[in-house]
């Protein structure tokens, strides 16, 4: 494929320095309002080498990724290929440039077979008028899937494939436009173990043929199998480069962790649990929850962590009933529950949903529609619905939660993030919910707002509330739950008590067992 | 609420000046009879217009509102003449155009259908047993009794423009002043966060998808008692002049914005355009052509302006 | 004739069934075995009724009166594919056969008419489709709205009455048969070639489908999305345009509201052949099955005596018990 592969090959563990740098980042930022997403992050992808990238959420992974590829323009510092400036507005300018990018979401036509997928609006023209050569475009489809080690037939519809092979089709089309950079979104987050062996067989081919990868990866075990060299990012910075052979699983976890909760610690953990609100057994759900049980008691504020991909949304959805329950049994406030919104609603269960805009929020509503929407039965019991009513308990709560809005009838739309997710807890709060379930609840919030957010929990739990918090920034569970539940596709793979508590011990039992004991980290480097 | 008033106050104001207007160019606009007429008119346009507006707040659509006022009309007319009874063919028809919104929003509900594609296809089905039933001819002549709901007056006032303004008032009502009325405006801000708020999202459709095909079966019996004769194809006119009021009227499609207060002006606005053509003795074929470009031009006002609003949130 | 000769030589390898993804025929009328089913059912039901459904004529009788709706229902199957709807094909028929009869009755010659018929379909796809690319209005409305213009331009210049001089070109061609294939039937199939054409062999088809299927993909392929989808609906308003031809032909005279309720078959016909208003999908001999469904049930009820209005009603209750079976299933 490309004449400086062999070349290339022997070099590729160790890029010397005599290589020069195919893909350059110098000191690139982008800033969103409230948050510097990227902060002057320099990286050097050498061809040939498998260069994974580690951070927690927010440490600025997919902002790194969207720069790549077009989705976000920097504001400051510039991309240079091939030593040279270049400038990527669009993801058709990526793809001129050579740089592909494998994301979580798939971009296959359902119903196109898989070759069209491969050349969609390339496909090779014969002769006749804008007539596809098929024969052609399905041999050329067929090399590449079989240099994937894909069997699948070219003519079947992409939406017959399973997820592993969607993502080989992914790559065969990037490969089909020659890219010479690949980024892939932790590619493996959805594959079973050995569906990720055969990926990594592909990614090490491609990298024999001297293609430069960015691996954006939270598992350690593979950055140590298959990582060239290894970049930990933390709030938007680069916080080192590094050879596999040079630092421990134990090192990276420190350096992706390293940073502190900026909101104050919980002063008093709950001593004495009270009954238990909320108890799940053997929950099964059609969203892949997969027999979980656990129980959140009155006072306790319980901490549900895990990677991003583990089951953690999917789980609070089936116990909420936004999601098709398959089985388990469940009891509310001690006495049995089928979930279903209106049902969990009534008996006092919140959801604060991960998505405000989508799933928590009247977007086009006022502060005060909203803030009563999940209470009108309960403002509201005889039927009719009166303004003065609403206005006050609206009010109220706007007092309460300290929502910056100049008044009720304030659109929410044009609120900040942090007064948005007031509102929406809030709506729990007018709906006299007993029973919380946050999932995360600081996600696109300023340090301030989180600080309030924080103290309205540790409220609810001392006025006798449970609260069950999902939240991927490690240092909020440490510091505010009384204990975590973890989880690891789709079930619950531990338990972590107040004093067991700690980011490491988190990480360890959410990323694959073996991570813990850094075996792998030992022979990382003679992988090839 | 500032804004929605002072869009409500814009289109009083439109009025207005399309009243002038056509006091100006007709010297027969501004007689008490002509004017009651308007209204009596526009009665007829709200009356469906008001069912559609509960069922557009919920960011759904009734195209088969028209076929229903046809076919409740008819039955209606059948029933009245076979058996006499005026009970009896009022209890026919409206409940005829409850089925009907029921079926659609079972169809809608159960089936997930969309509802462009369900009320589109019941306007077919529903046109089919309304011409079946009718068979080309047509009914004609109706007691006196049955007749005042349409032509008849009270205290000087034509009967259907109570019935308007009683409709409005308990529409209103309904909308602004229940709790099952603002958890409409819920579902159509945004149906998932509505169900996740606890608001049983199904029942609801249901309710407003009957409660605008009853509607529709009302304002079938008062055309018909005003008409004094039902053909099959009575209720095919019906739909855009609607569909317009309500958009006219600010009841935004996309869901979750508008009222009443707008229906009930921009059925006196739609009509007050095809009242002024008939003044100036432009024919009634011009009345689609117009309808549609009011209804295009409320359309695009919509798109647009919720379009300036999301960029102006970004 | 470009089907006759495009058909056979399509082997298994060289034919890319892109929506269905399957390689041949027979495995593509079997994805579709309900629609295909009821058609086998109402043939075999008809041809017992003791009428004359089975006699040859009235075969070729079916094919004549389902070549209006095959050209309505091939670029509709384009637009549902494409998450859109169309409601204005009827009231546009309607209008072209207006403008198509006009000019001929003033002595236009039978090109000419053809031309402003679809220079006018184009200018009513046109419309559709940049409010609906462009502007991101509901289809639905949109076409809602024009449907009705169409049928108020058509009245305002007809006055509501037929125009019956269309002289003698029009209907001497409609008459016409090649090879003992009549006129409408030639069209039909070349409506239909030129369509499996588009759809399965040109980069223009694997468009369609990914405009429902995942628009994303269009963007990160570099491909103007929001360009072709107005060429979707224009291509929608020129075969509605040429649909007037044959229209006129039938029914010798243009008439402006002859074609109300016709979007309403081709819908049945393309959501009976299977094609959905999500993820892009739909095929080809589905719609032409779901015409051929929709043409044999009028013919049969037509020839059995069943009042047009009951056949409407027929339709609508086939292709709900058609969504619903299939509801049914997805539940499964």
């Amino acid at each position: 494929m490309d004449q400086r592969g062999p070349a290339l090959n022997a070099a590729a563990p160790l890029p010397g320095p005599l290589l020069a740098p195919l893909l350059e980042l110098c000191a690139v930022s982008k800033q969103f309002p409230g948050v510097k997403a990227l902060d002057k992050v320099s990286l050097e992808i050498y061809p040939g080498e498998v260069h994974m990238v580690l951070g927690q959420n927010g440490a600025g992974k997919s902002s790194l990724m969207k720069v790549l590829y077009g989705a976000y323009h920097a504001d400051e510092g510039e991309i240079r290929l091939r030593g040279e400036r270049v400038r990527i507005a669009s993801p058709s300018d990526a793809r001129r440039l050579g740089i592909a990018i494998i994301s979580q979401e798939f971009t296959l036509v359902p119903h196109l077979n898989l070759a069209q997928n491969i050349f969609l609006g390339r496909q090779p023209v014969g002769r006749f008028i804008g007539k596809i050569d098929h024969a052609t475009m399905h041999r050329r489809a067929r090399e590449l899937l079989d240099a994937l080690g894909l069997s699948e037939d070219t003519m079947t519809p992409a939406h017959k494939l399973g997820v592993a092979q969607q993502q080989l089709v992914e790559i065969a089309k990037a490969l089909s436009q020659n890219a010479r950079v690949l980024v892939m979104d932790e590619p493996s987050s959805a594959l079973s173990d050995h569906e990720v062996e055969k990926l990594f067989g592909v990614i090490r081919r491609l990298q024999s043929e001297g293609v430069a990868i960015i691996y954006i990866s939270h598992r350690m075990a593979e950055v140590f199998q298959l990582g060239d060299r290894i970049t930990v990012l933390r709030d938007g910075r680069r916080v080192a480069s590094l050879l596999p052979s040079e630092t421990t699983p134990q090192d990276l976890v420190k350096m992706m962790i390293g940073r502190s909760v900026d909101a104050g610690y919980r002063t008093r953990f709950c001593a004495e649990p009270g009954a238990a609100l909320l108890e799940v057994r053997g929950l099964c759900a059609a969203n892949g929850t997969k027999d979980v049980s656990l129980v959140v008691r009155a006072g306790e504020i319980v901490g549900l962590s895990g990677l991003v991909g583990s089951g953690r949304s999917e789980l609070v959805r089936a116990i909420f009933g936004a999601d098709t329950v398959t089985g388990g049994e469940l009891e509310l406030f001690g006495a049995a529950y089928r979930p279903e919104p209106a049902e969990a609603v009534r008996r006092g269960l919140a959801l604060v949903p991960e998505s405000r805009k989508q799933e928590g929020l009247l977007m086009i509503h006022g502060v005060a529609d909203n803030l009563i929407a999940a209470g009108l039965k309960i403002l509201f019991p005889r039927g009719w619905y009166r303004a003065g009513v609403a206005r006050r308990a609206a009010l109220a709560l706007i007092a309460r939660m300290k929502i910056a809005t100049p008044n009720p009838e304030r659109v929410v739309k044009t609120l900040s993030g942090g007064n948005q997710q007031k509102v929406v807890i809030g709506k729990w709060l007018c709906a006299q919910s007993r029973c919380f379930i946050f999932d995360e609840p600081t996600r696109g919030i300023d340090v301030g707002a989180k600080a309030e957010i924080f103290a309205l929990i540790e409220q609810l739990v001392d006025a006798g509330s449970a609260v069950l918090m999902i939240s991927s920034e490690l240092p909020e569970i440490v510091a505010l739950c009384d204990r975590s539940y973890v989880m690891r596709e789709g079930r619950i793979v531990g338990e972590l008590a107040r004093d067991e508590l700690s980011e490491a011990n988190i990480l360890h039992l959410a990323m694959h067992p073996e991570s813990g004991h850094g075996e792998h980290g030992g022979h990382a480097e003679h992988v090839h | 609420m500032s804004g929605q008033n002072t869009a409500l106050l814009a289109r009083i104001g439109f009025v207005l000046a399309l009243c002038l207007l056509l006091a100006i160019s007709s010297s027969a606009f501004l007689t008490t009879n002509n004017l009651l007429n308007v209204l009596r008119q526009a009665s007829l346009v709200f009356l469906i217009a008001s069912g559609l507006t509960l069922v557009i707040l919920t960011a759904g659509i009734d195209l088969s509102v028209g076929a229903n006022v046809g076919l409740s009309a008819c039955l209606c007319a059948v029933v009245l003449k076979a058996s006499g009874s005026i009970l009896l063919a009022v209890v026919a028809g409206l409940s005829c155009g409850a089925v009907i919104g029921l079926a659609n929003s079972l169809f809608i509900v159960l089936l997930a259908i969309p509802p462009f594609i369900a009320t589109y296809g019941m306007l077919w089905i529903v046109n089919g047993i309304t011409y079946k039933l009718m068979s080309g001819t047509t009914i004609e002549g109706f007691p006196p009794g049955f007749r005042f709901i349409g032509s008849g007056y009270w205290l000087g006032i034509p009967v259907p423009i109570y019935l308007m303004l009683g409709f409005f008032a308990a529409g209103a009502l309904f909308a602004r002043h229940t709790r099952h009325g603002r958890e409409l405006f819920a579902i159509g801000a945004n149906p998932v966060a509505a169900r996740l708020s606890g608001i049983p999202v199904r029942a609801r459709l249901i309710l407003v998808y009957t409660v605008c095909g009853a509607m529709a079966g009302l304002a079938g019996l008062v055309y018909l008692a005003r008409l004094n004769s039902a053909e099959a194809d009575i209720g095919d006119p019906m739909l855009l002049p609607a569909v317009a009021a309500v958009l006219v009227g600010g009841t935004s499609l996309f869901g979750g914005l508008g009222g009443l207060s707008g229906t009930l002006i921009g059925a006196v606005i739609v009509t007050l355009v095809l009242n002024g053509m008939n003044l100036m003795s432009v024919s009634t074929n011009w009345q689609p052509m117009i309808t549609s470009i009011i209804l295009l031009g409320a359309v695009l006002t919509d798109t647009l302006v919720r379009r300036h609003a999301e960029g102006a949130a970004k | 004739m470009a089907n006759m000769e495009g058909m056979p030589n399509m082997s298994i390898e060289s034919l890319p069934l892109s929506a269905p993804g399957e390689a041949n025929w027979r495995k593509m009328l079997l994805a579709i075995p309900g629609t295909s089913l009821i058609l086998l059912l109402l043939v075999l039901w008809f041809s017992f009724q003791g009428v004359d459904f089975a006699k040859p004529s009235n075969i070729v009788n079916i094919g004549i009166q389902s070549s209006v709706l095959l050209l309505l229902a091939l670029p509709l199957t384009f637009i549902l594919m494409s998450e859109g709807l169309d409601l204005s094909q009827g009231a546009v028929l309607s209008l072209a056969s207006v403008v198509l009869a006009a000019v001929l009755a003033h002595g236009g010659s039978l090109p000419l008419a053809l031309t402003a018929a679809a220079a006018l379909g184009l200018l009513f796809g046109a419309v559709n489709g940049v409010f609906i690319a462009y502007l991101q209005m509901p289809p639905f409305v949109v076409t809602l709205g024009t449907l009705g213009l169409a049928h108020g331009i058509a009245l305002v210049a007809t006055d509501g009455e037929s125009i019956t001089e269309i002289g003698s070109q029009l209907p001497r061609l409609y008459k016409a048969t090649v090879l003992g294939i009549p006129f409408p039937i030639i069209v039909a199939l070349c409506a239909y070639a030129l369509f499996h054409y588009l759809l399965y062999h040109t980069r223009f088809g694997s468009y369609v489908s990914a405009q429902g299927g995942n628009r994303e993909a269009l963007h990160l392929a570099g491909v103007n999305a929001n360009r072709h989808l107005v060429v979707v609906y224009l291509i929608g308003g020129l075969m509605v345009g040429l649909a007037a031809l044959l229209w006129v032909g039938r029914i010798s005279s243009g008439h402006p509201t002859a074609g109300h309720g016709m979007e309403f078959d081709a819908l049945v016909a393309v959501l009976l052949g299977g094609t959905r208003l999500e993820k892009g999908y739909g095929t080809m001999p589905g719609t032409l099955v779901g015409v051929l469904t929709v043409g044999v049930l009028r013919n049969g009820l037509n020839l059995m005596s069943v009042a047009a209005s009951w056949q409407v009603v027929s339709l609508g209750v086939l292709v709900l018990a058609a969504l619903w079976v299939e509801s049914r299933q997805g539940e499964k």
